[in-house]
């Protein structure tokens, strides 16, 4: 480099000069702020120099333990004492004061959603889910389910809503009740926890990141490595059948349901070209014909979606109840698959329309 | 312990019948047939699975991510984080230190192509983990970060101390752009030998002389060390500074407290710019031909 730095070459040698002497060299006002900030910098300067001194000897070193390789001083600091006190303080004292109920409690949404027969008008109010977008950007497909507007957005219909969503539901719980696979996909931030949440009640799949294109229609490719299980009616696993399970084409799901469907195009054009209905929050800005079932409500309010995943979770939950019941009085809802049993030399075959690949009838 | 109670007040075998009037036996099995309710649903004595209802269902709910055994480890964690996130922590400082295993570790670990991303949001969890306070972290948190540790002791590395060996010397590497110095310093009158040459033979510009011994200027110790640098690539700005960072380095080894100095002077970090390559589509690095209307 050509040009030097001159602060570089300058400001070294003034610091080597003691500040008294320099400060002389200035205007008679002496300024405050240089001079603690020349403080600020020989602190600097002495931490520096005790932590290279220190990283030199050997006496310094802090004990450690060596399991937790903690700390021993943080061992005994008492944090532990004082914490059981503050549970045991407030133990006692939780019970105390008023009672102020029923109240808005966020979590609840997600550790314990509503179910649909909870859905109400009131509820979907409260969830912020009649707000729709500007009436400038609108999609006009949209206009039978708007019920106004308002301060320049357009308010969904909430009746409308609420019958759309007990028919989603509906059909989440007859999936379910049929052994659908049923996966739910929720890819905005904040989402996560329950699209995680509903796709467990459903014993379902969630997925709450982008999705990658081509996991339905290239399947083979994306999802090959991603293992699978035989189960029987009751949900146990049936072992021995690893081989066929290299063999089989990789699953798709029977039911997607999405959250925010203007951010899924990819994933809902694949259903649609492999005939799988979906279902999806269709906010005013939102094409509803993207979606096989639409559910008129705000997308955009984290409230009003963990209402829907949750209802739509417990539906799900409740067609999985359904099913386990009929296959405990040995009514099996769904068709099973034909497993062959070339792999398992000597075991008899299964089903009677099973065609064995392997050539040997 | 049940005393024995007199005939009449044992178990009533017949009652009076309401209607009646006339005595009838409480429990008749005379005509309808004994046992036909089903037994009783138990969820844990299920017969033993079987192929005929078989169907074929993803093993993990995180199967359409492409990276379920990833997905599924995040979670778990997060759930964890989430159960003690109330328990008390340490500032980051005072956290017992931990070697995490390496991206390509726990892409090993998963058998999953993970991107960088999703490995770093993994290690910040485990990194919040490891700062709940040592006293009052769960064994289930404990155990659960083993797996994501590297099988190494982070305490058993120690750096390697930079001596002055038995011939006084104290040794320093420095390099800038394609340059490498090696410099040896030694208590001495001031002399400086480059590549066995004086450095007024080398380092044609008054200049560079001056910066391949910053270091020792900055500090006013020019007639306290004598320098012996062998330096090999490059140019000779470049050679010269890398000169000045090697020196540093090794007048640090003789004099500690002189670090705060150096690094003011700018003789302390190693100056990262390369000669960026050439772009397809330029006609240098950054430059491109004219711009044309037509």
């Amino acid at each position: 480099m050509i040009i030097r730095n001159t602060f570089l070459r300058q400001g070294c040698r003034i610091a080597t000069i003691p500040a008294r002497q320099w400060t002389r060299c200035l205007a008679t006002e002496v300024d405050l702020e240089s001079i603690e900030s020349s403080l600020d910098n020989s602190l600097k300067e002495t931490k520096s120099i005790e932590s290279e001194i220190q990283k030199q000897t050997d006496q310094l070193v802090p004990q450690i333990d060596s399991q937790t390789h903690a700390s021993l001083n943080l061992l005994k600091d008492g944090t532990a004492q004082e914490h059981n006190k503050l549970q045991r303080h407030r133990k006692r004292t939780n019970a105390l004061g008023s009672n102020i109920a029923p109240h808005y409690q966020p979590h609840t949404l997600v550790t314990r959603p509503p179910s649909p027969s909870d859905i109400t008008l009131e509820l979907l109010l409260a969830s912020q889910a009649h707000l729709g977008h500007k009436t400038s950007h609108w999609h006009p497909m949209n206009s039978r389910y708007i019920f106004g507007i308002r301060q320049g957005i357009h308010i969904i219909s909430l009746e409308v809503t609420a019958a759309h969503l007990r028919r989603a539901c509906r059909v989440v719980s007859g999936v379910a009740e049929r052994g659908g696979l049923i996966l739910f996909v929720g890819t905005r931030p904040g989402q996560e926890r329950c699209v995680v949440k509903a796709a467990e009640m459903a014993k379902g799949c969630h997925l709450f990141e982008r999705w990658t294109p081509g996991s339905i229609t290239n399947g083979v490719r994306l999802l090959g490595r991603c293992k699978t299980k035989v189960v029987d009616e009751f949900d146990q696993n049936v072992p021995g059948y690893e081989n066929e399970l290299k063999d089989h084409p990789v699953l798709k799901p029977d039911l997607v349901v999405c959250l925010n469907p203007l951010e899924n195009w990819v994933l809902l054009h694949e259903c649609g070209l492999n005939a799988i209905p979906t279902i999806g929050i269709i906010d005013t800005d939102a094409d509803p014909t993207w979606v096989t079932y639409p559910i008129p409500a705000n997308d955009d309010s984290l409230r009003c979606v963990q209402v829907i995943a949750g209802a739509l979770g417990r539906a799900g939950e409740e067609g999985q109840r359904n099913r386990s019941e009929k296959a405990m009085a040995g009514n099996v809802t769904y068709t099973p698959t034909p497993l062959t049993s070339a792999s398992k030399g000597g075991k008899s075959r299964t089903g009677g329309n099973t065609t064995d690949r392997y050539g040997s009838q | 312990m049940a005393t024995k109670l007199p005939f009449r007040l044992a178990y009533r075998s017949s009652i009076h019948c309401p209607r009646c009037l006339n005595r009838r036996p409480l429990h008749s099995t005379a005509s309808k047939q004994a046992g036909i309710a089903a037994p009783p649903i138990d969820l844990n004595n299920l017969p033993p699975p079987n192929a005929s209802n078989a169907r074929i269902i993803p093993a993990s709910p995180s199967y359409f991510t492409g990276l379920p055994d990833s997905t599924d480890k995040y979670l778990s964690l997060i759930s964890l984080l989430r159960r003690y996130q109330t328990l008390p922590t340490v500032p980051p400082a005072q956290a017992p230190r931990v070697a995490w295993r390496t991206l390509i570790q726990y892409r090993l670990l998963v058998g999953e192509p993970v991107r960088a991303s999703k490995y770093h949001k993994i290690i910040e969890v485990l990194q919040r983990l490891n700062r709940i306070h040592p006293s009052v972290l769960p064994a289930e948190v404990s155990t659960a970060m083993e797996t994501y540790k590297r099988e190494v002791d982070p305490y058993a590395v120690q750096k390697r101390p930079a001596i002055i060996d038995e011939d006084g010397r104290a040794f320093g590497v420095g390099r800038r752009k394609s340059s490498s110095a090696k410099v040896y310093l030694v208590q001495g009158e001031g002399e400086v030998l480059v590549n066995g040459k004086a450095i007024n033979n080398v380092f044609g510009r008054i200049h560079d002389r001056e910066s391949a011994l910053w270091a020792l200027k900055a500090t006013g110790r020019l007639d306290k060390y004598n320098v012996w640098a062998l330096v090999s690539g490059g140019g000779v700005t470049g050679q010269a500074e890398a000169i000045t960072l090697g020196a540093a380095k090794a007048l640090m080894v003789f004099e500690p407290a002189l670090k705060p100095a150096l690094r003011r002077a700018g003789c302390v970090t190693r100056d990262p710019r390369r000669v960026e390559r050439k772009k397809p589509g330029h006609v240098k690095a950054r430059k491109m031909p004219t711009w044309t209307k037509r």
